[in-house]
């Protein structure tokens, strides 16, 4: 492929009052190449990212974009100018249609009059060419992610986009709706287009780009080609240390029984599954995206009606049908869902880190003393960074924010822990300093089932790895012999072992 | 703890939207009273002791039931129904009030010796205590009704309200066929709300007049449940779920908190209020007319919480703001009162507040 520059960045800088967010970056991205950019939270990658696309303006340095400097004042400006920026949360609108939505603001028309067959022969004819039947006429609430994702980056076709930035796009993906993106990345390659992928899953990077450039508190640190790099060779350049083993040795786990679940029922999710949770121990719960497996954990948790199913814990049965009921039984869940359902954004870090265990802090009127030094002393241990524990959780990092929500759970002093995708969009520093604390936390004593999408982390943490699929658990794996292959076959149904 | 260096900047920056969120209330307040007290038009008699006493009497009554809104509004509520709330319960207690006065004073009763063994004042005393009981239950139990049909009946808080606002109203107007319900007390009553009497203040001289001035009932019970209400608001479980439910709900579910309950609680609270705003409303007048006792009390009490700086959507408030709120509005009516304007004026001029207090205090992550 020719190597003809697209974009090239020089000596950008973006300053803070507080603080350098980007700090003198120069980079080039070759036309037709899709470039992955790498880096902890906090490393100016959405700064970066913000300039490209017209919602902050450089302090100090300058931007060419196909041959001509690039002064953007709007997220308009970037269209007009051929970059389309795909976020994390779509910003499509619900309740109109696929090719409405494609065409939002630049409407077909026919004597002022919306042209909607002109709309979607346009639309259908994008969609087509990536690949994809959705129906045009479909309103875009009923999509799921991953085509309301399509629809994003067909939007962005349609206007011509030259270069298209995606932002960690596979984070809320399954494994095959990953697949069938890549497909459409590699094919609008070939087209031409240009694509900055941003992500923190190092698998898909080093497997998606041409090259991958590494930032570090703002400033470049390398552009590499993946053949060049191994996925550790990746993540030590983006912490800029080494990171040892990132998991821990396994511990050993008693035989003491602290949960026991049978036969549970969730309609339309969950269908008759059932697990055992040892003192000690560390149980994954493997299986795709839709398998039931948050169903089943939140049905464990009384925060979802059961039809049928039996929990007990330590050998008494007991009933729960509120979350209180959980939290009473020394049961906590961690939801996969920080920002809707984990978290309070709005309210402090010492707000969410004692919200779920007020009761402790007083009859009546709450100390506030204490907990404030209880919020601090979970940061403390958890390796939260923040200012102050006054601090609005909305203004901390995935990671930190991740901290916190296990802060919550952590403080009503839980013997069974069900963390649901505990480090879903957290940096790999945070993560290894999460998995250190899973580790410990067995160590005490308590017993942990992990659900996560990201199988080597199962592997490389668990006991046991549970695999469900459709609402059933349908195998068990040994932790330290399986492999990924194990846990895929299970899950996509292409082999049954024994029931757990 | 380390230093985060990529969350300091947005925190770090001084903004103005930031210190007017928080103080705006205060200062609009000071600066309105400052305004006062230094126009041509108002400045001789705003900054009178009597003048400001009775400020914060007349709006005494709205300033209850704008507190128990602050919880409701917090929580991701609202309440129109306070207002017809506090006719039909000012309406029910000057009834059951008289029963109990005839019962005990005329010899139609079933038990008519029990007027020889008591004396008058004992008992119209007796009414009156009977009116004070049955209030703030009738209040709880309206809300009570309002709170389950919001979260058991999944009815959004606007159209219960609505119907509440029509609802109540309706009744009184049919108890009272239209006019009014008269009390039968002769003065014991009309004492509780009365400017005469309260916890008298030292005396002054005004020219050639001794004045006495007593801190009124009303005031007493406004700022005692003020007081109370921020303390529960910010010091105990049931106002941080309140905030945590209205930031949130979801989440606030998902951590174990009983979303309905502390809904229902809120709902229960601004009934409580309403019944005992309208005992003391009910007092003033020593009567209660059904259309209208409370007429657009909602709205006034809803425009107080919101230029003190509670937010509209929920998961944030104050109660001190409330109460400045509270007094912004009593202070435009008297100001425009001393400077001979228009009384048609005045809604206009706090309309203009309004806006004014909400565009200062918006926050920026809107």
């Amino acid at each position: 492929m020719l190597r003809e520059p697209l974009l090239t960045i020089s000596d950008l800088t973006k300053d803070y009052p507080a603080v350098r967010a980007v700090d003198h970056l120069s980079l080039t991205i070759n036309r037709g190449e899709v470039h992955g950019i790498i880096g902890e939270n906090g490393a100016g990658k959405s700064t970066l990212m913000k300039m490209l696309s017209g919602l902050e303006r450089p302090t100090t340095g300058s931007i060419t974009f196909a041959g001509r400097p690039l002064h953007l004042r709007t997220a308009a400006d970037a269209m007009r100018a051929g970059i389309a920026m795909i976020h994390q949360e779509l910003n499509l609108i619900g309740e109109l249609s696929v090719a409405d939505n494609i065409f939002l603001g630049r409407e077909r028309t026919t004597a002022g009059l919306v042209d909607h067959g002109a709309t979607e022969t346009a639309a259908l004819k994008l969609l087509n060419q990536l690949g994809s039947s959705i129906p045009p006429r479909t309103r875009v609430k009923r999509l799921s992610i991953a085509e309301a994702q399509l629809v994003e980056v067909a939007k962005a076709l349609s206007c011509e986009a030259r270069l298209l930035i995606m932002d960690e796009p596979t984070a809320v993906l399954s494994e095959r709706e990953t697949v069938a993106l890549f497909r459409v990345m590699n094919q609008l390659r070939l087209q031409g287009v240009t694509i900055i992928y941003i992500s923190h899953i190092l698998p898909e990077v080093r497997k998606l780009c041409d090259r991958i450039t590494v930032l570090r508190d703002g400033k470049f640190v390398q552009t590499v080609e993946p053949r060049e790099a191994s996925e550790s060779d990746l993540a030590k350049l983006m912490v800029g240390r080494d990171l040892g083993d990132l998991y821990p040795k396994r511990g050993v786990h008693r035989s003491e029984k602290v949960l026991e679940v049978r036969n549970v029922f969730v309609e339309g999710f969950v269908r008759g599954a059932g697990l055992d949770l040892h003192r000690g121990e560390i149980v994954g719960l493997a299986g795709l995206v839709g398998s039931g497996r948050t169903e089943f954990a939140e049905a464990i948790a009384g925060l979802r009606r059961r039809r049928s199913g039996s929990v007990s814990v330590k050998g008494a049965p007991v009933r729960l049908r509120h979350p209180l009921d959980a939290v009473r039984c020394g049961l906590a869940y961690l939801s996969e869902d920080r920002k809707e359902r984990g978290l309070h954004l709005d309210l402090s870090v010492v707000e969410n880190s004692t919200l779920a265990n007020l009761r402790a802090y007083g009859r009546i009127l709450l100390r506030r003393r204490a907990r404030i030094k209880a919020a601090q002393s979970h940061a403390a241990r958890l390796g939260t960074r923040l200012r102050h524990v006054g601090q609005r959780v909305a203004s901390l990092s995935g990671g930190n924010q991740q901290k916190v929500a296990l802060a919550k759970w952590l403080d009503t002093r839980p013997e069974i822990l069900l963390l649901d995708e505990p480090t879903r969009g957290v940096d790999i520093g945070a993560k290894q300093e999460i998995y250190q604390l899973i580790h410990a936390l067995a160590a005490e004593g308590r017993a942990i089932l992990l659900i996560s999408s990201e199988m080597p982390e199962l592997l490389g943490l668990c006991h046991r790895i549970l695999v469900m699929r459709q609402g059933r658990i349908v195998g068990a794996l040994a932790g330290e012999r399986a492999t990924e292959g194990d846990i895929m076959h299970l899950a996509a149904g292409l082999r049954e072992s024994r029931v757990a | 703890m380390i230093q985060d260096k990529a969350n300091t900047p947005a925190a770090a920056r001084f903004h103005w939207s930031d210190f007017f969120e928080t103080w705006g209330g205060l200062m609009a307040l000071v600066g309105l009273a400052a305004f006062c007290a230094l126009f041509p038009g108002t400045r001789e008699h705003f900054l009178n002791p009597e003048n400001i006493r009775n400020i914060i009497h007349q709006n005494a009554f709205i300033g209850i039931i704008a507190v128990g809104m602050t919880f409701v509004i917090i929580s991701g509520g609202i309440d129109l129904s306070v207002g017809s709330m506090a006719a039909l319960i000012g309406g029910l207690s000057i009834l059951a009030m008289n029963k109990v006065i005839g019962l005990t004073e005329t010899p139609v009763g079933v038990y008519p010796p029990i007027k020889y063994l008591i004396g008058a004042n004992l008992s119209e005393g007796l009414g009156v205590v009977c009116a004070c009981a049955v209030a703030p239950p009738i209040g709880i139990a309206l809300g009570l009704l309002n709170g389950v049909l919001i979260t058991k009946g999944r009815i959004a808080p606007f159209i219960v309200t609505l119907g509440g606002f029509a609802g109540y109203r309706s009744i009184i107007l049919a108890i009272a066929d239209g006019g009014e319900v008269r009390s039968s007390s002769f003065n014991l009553f009309e004492a509780m709300s009365s400017p005469r009497h309260g916890i008298p203040l030292p005396g002054y001289q005004a020219g050639e007049r001794l004045v006495e001035l007593n801190i009124t009932w009303p005031i007493v019970v406004f700022l005692l449940i003020a007081i109370a209400a921020q303390i529960a608001l910010s010091h105990t479980r049931f106002g941080r779920y309140v905030i945590a439910v209205g930031s949130n709900e979801t989440a606030a579910r998902y951590s174990a908190i009983s979303v309905d309950r502390v809904r229902i609680i809120a709902y229960a609270l601004i009934g409580l209020c309403t019944g005992i705003a309208a005992l003391l409303l009910a007092s003033r007048l020593n009567s209660v007319g059904a259309s209208n006792t409370g007429n657009l009390f909602e709205l006034d009490a809803i425009a107080a919480v919101v230029i003190g700086g509670t937010r509209l959507s929920g998961g944030r408030g104050r109660i001190w703001g409330t109460v400045c709120g509270v007094l912004i509005l009593g202070m435009i009516d008297n100001m425009l009162l001393l400077a001979e304007v228009s009384a048609y004026w005045q809604g206009l001029v706090k309309a203009g507040v309004i806006l004014l207090a909400v565009l200062l205090q918006r926050s920026r992550a809107l």
